[in-house]
């Protein structure tokens, strides 16, 4: 359960962690639509290298980002060797039947698995460097402009972090419960499909118990400290917009003209 | 069934960037029959150190041995089944546990899974809810329309159930009101003596400690800092005191007594020596009065 890396923040004081959630979460989406752009071996050493670099800016080891990589290893290899196998053009080295390995195909697979890791990269430093409360802020700020057409902002964001708030909490609750059934002799994971699925209600069930009892609570709590809705509701965490953040915003903008000028 | 640690160490997540030790250097005995305390502070690794005893989580370092069975890091999951239905463990909040739809079948939830037939385990049930100080007439409810103290009752005969020659109980009071602590850690006494269960309880409750237990053991940053019956345990208050963990009432108030100048030839561990203690010295000092 917690080899899920993706959504683990990693508290620290980093250039990247301070700054604006808004900014990252921009940015990360940005970075993900030009990684598309590039197309020959310069551009991608130059967002490679990039990546790098802030990933060194964040302080957190790299070892955290190859962890990242780990639960989407066989997909990476699928989408690489269907690449690899079955485009044609350039030098032949191999080929046997409909698969054939082509200069072409390689270097394309190759492409292939750069943009995975930058995806990957990119998008695990928006999760290891900002907090989840503090993403759903910036989704909520970011949203705003849609209140004009009358969409729920302000109880999405209360969902959403409502739901980011509790994720850990729930991680917690199943191993707990996962433990004392085990400790009765059920084996997860083990035994018949038919087994398998049985040994799933004495966990579902008292996870929804607790969830239903704690969103209860929690209602009741919200509603004695003066809780009603989100309108006019002023912040504890006030988003701020720094230079930093246009910093970033300029930085960005430079890789994109780069990659512009070195693609073909 | 004896236990025994040997430079027991184990750490979390071992292996990844989320590594972290939780217990170190455990040597410890707990022999059959006896009645184990173990207390520390939260975070101590009291929970972590309880999962070892019935395989869920094996150590990262070192040896243990339940029994005949001999846990080391390579020793394959599928050996540590048998254990399960040996040691049975009553985690903290056990009422989170409960899923079924009535209170029997619930508690019958455990034997079913380790062999016995519908029946068989509906009677084991049955006697155990009886041994829980449960009435029949809730047999049939649902688990979850019990009150607090009766939801854990209910969780604790489901654990009863599995018949364990170990049982082990994390914090099984807290969050009890006083009048159910005590009737709970009376119920825990009785199985000690009829059933003659091996018991290992967590608690914070030094009196609990004081009253029921013949070993005690002391746990701080992930290892037993003491260990022996309570009487030496609690003999040095200052020890526990200096740990800031709390010693029971009786020796808190023997030793203020000691401090104005009362000795005790032993420190005296729950209220009825205390009160001996008491009436031998405040009779000595009343004799010794009336002949001045
Ligand atoms: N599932 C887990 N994953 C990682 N660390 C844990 C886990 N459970 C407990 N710990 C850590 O191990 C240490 C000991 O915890 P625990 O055994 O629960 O202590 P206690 O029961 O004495 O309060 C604590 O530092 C705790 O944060
Ligand atoms: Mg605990």
């Amino acid at each position: 359960m917690n080899k899920l890396i993706l959504g683990r923040y990693i508290a620290g004081d980093s250039l990247i962690h301070r700054l604006d959630p808004r900014a990252k979460l921009v940015l990360s989406f940005y970075f993900v639509g030009i990684i598309f752009m590039a197309n020959n071996w310069q551009s991608f050493s130059m967002l490679l290298i990039f990546t790098l670099g802030c990933i060194l800016a964040s302080k957190i080891s790299l070892s955290f980002f190859l962890k990242g990589v780990r639960p989407l290893i066989w997909l990476i290899i699928f989408t690489v060797a269907l690449q690899m196998l079955f485009s044609s053009g350039g030098q032949m080295y191999w080929h046997w039947g409909i698969f054939k390995i082509s200069e072409f195909g390689v270097t394309n697979g190759l492409y292939i698995f750069c943009r995975f890791i930058l995806i990957i990269f990119m998008s695990t430093l928006l999760t290891l460097s900002t907090a989840p409360l503090q993403l759903a802020d910036a989704i909520e700020s970011l949203l705003k402009p849609l209140k004009a057409i009358k969409f729920p902002v302000y109880e999405i964001a209360l969902m959403l972090s409502i739901a980011l708030r509790f994720v850990p909490t729930l991680m917690d609750e199943t191993a707990k419960i996962m433990n004392a059934q085990r400790a009765r002799g059920v084996n997860f994971g083990q035994g018949s499909l038919i087994k398998q699925m049985q040994s799933i209600i004495p966990l579902l069930i008292p996870l929804f118990v607790s969830s239903f009892n704690r969103a209860e609570d929690l209602a009741i709590a919200m509603e004695s400290r003066g809780y009603q809705g989100g309108e006019g509701r002023t912040k504890y965490r006030v988003l701020k917009w720094q230079t930093t953040d246009t910093m970033a915003f300029v930085l960005f903008a430079v890789v994109t003209v780069a990659l512009v000028y070195l693609k073909n | 069934m004896a236990i025994k640690f040997n430079e027991v160490a184990f750490t979390y997540q071992k292996g990844t960037p989320f590594e972290s030790q939780a217990l170190h250097d455990i040597n410890l005995e707990i022999e059959d029959g006896s009645f184990t305390a173990i207390v520390g502070h939260t975070g101590s690794g009291k929970s972590t150190l309880l999962q070892h005893l019935n395989g869920l989580l094996k150590p990262t370092e070192g040896e243990i041995q339940i029994g005949e069975q001999i846990i080391t890091p390579e020793t394959p999951n599928k050996a540590l089944n048998n254990l399960r239905k040996q040691v049975g463990i009553v985690f903290q909040f056990p009422e989170a546990q409960l899923f079924e739809e009535t209170v029997i079948k619930d508690v019958a939830f455990a034997p079913k899974n380790f062999g016995k037939t519908e029946s068989e385990a509906e009677a084991i049930a049955a006697k155990m809810l009886q041994l829980v100080g449960l009435p029949e007439s809730i047999y049939q409810q649902s688990p979850f329309d019990l009150s607090g103290g009766q939801m854990r009752r209910v969780a604790i005969a489901g654990i009863l159930a599995m018949e364990p020659k170990i049982l082990v109980l994390d914090e099984p009071t807290a969050g009890l009101d006083p009048r159910g602590r005590v009737d709970m850690m009376a119920m825990f006494e009785e199985l000690h003596r009829e059933q003659n269960l091996t018991i290992i309880l967590v608690t914070h409750q030094m009196d609990d400690v004081a009253n029921y237990a013949d070993h005690a053991i002391i746990m701080s940053k992930g290892t037993i800092i003491k260990s022996g019956t309570p009487r030496a345990v609690f003999s040095e208050p200052d020890f526990l005191l200096n740990n800031h963990l709390n010693v029971p009432t009786t020796t808190l108030f023997s030793k203020k007594l000691t401090e104005k100048g009362f000795s005790f030839a032993n420190m005296p561990l729950t209220e009825a020596e205390l009160a001996d203690d008491l009436v031998a010295l405040l009779s000595r000092k009343g004799g010794h009065d009336a002949n001045e």
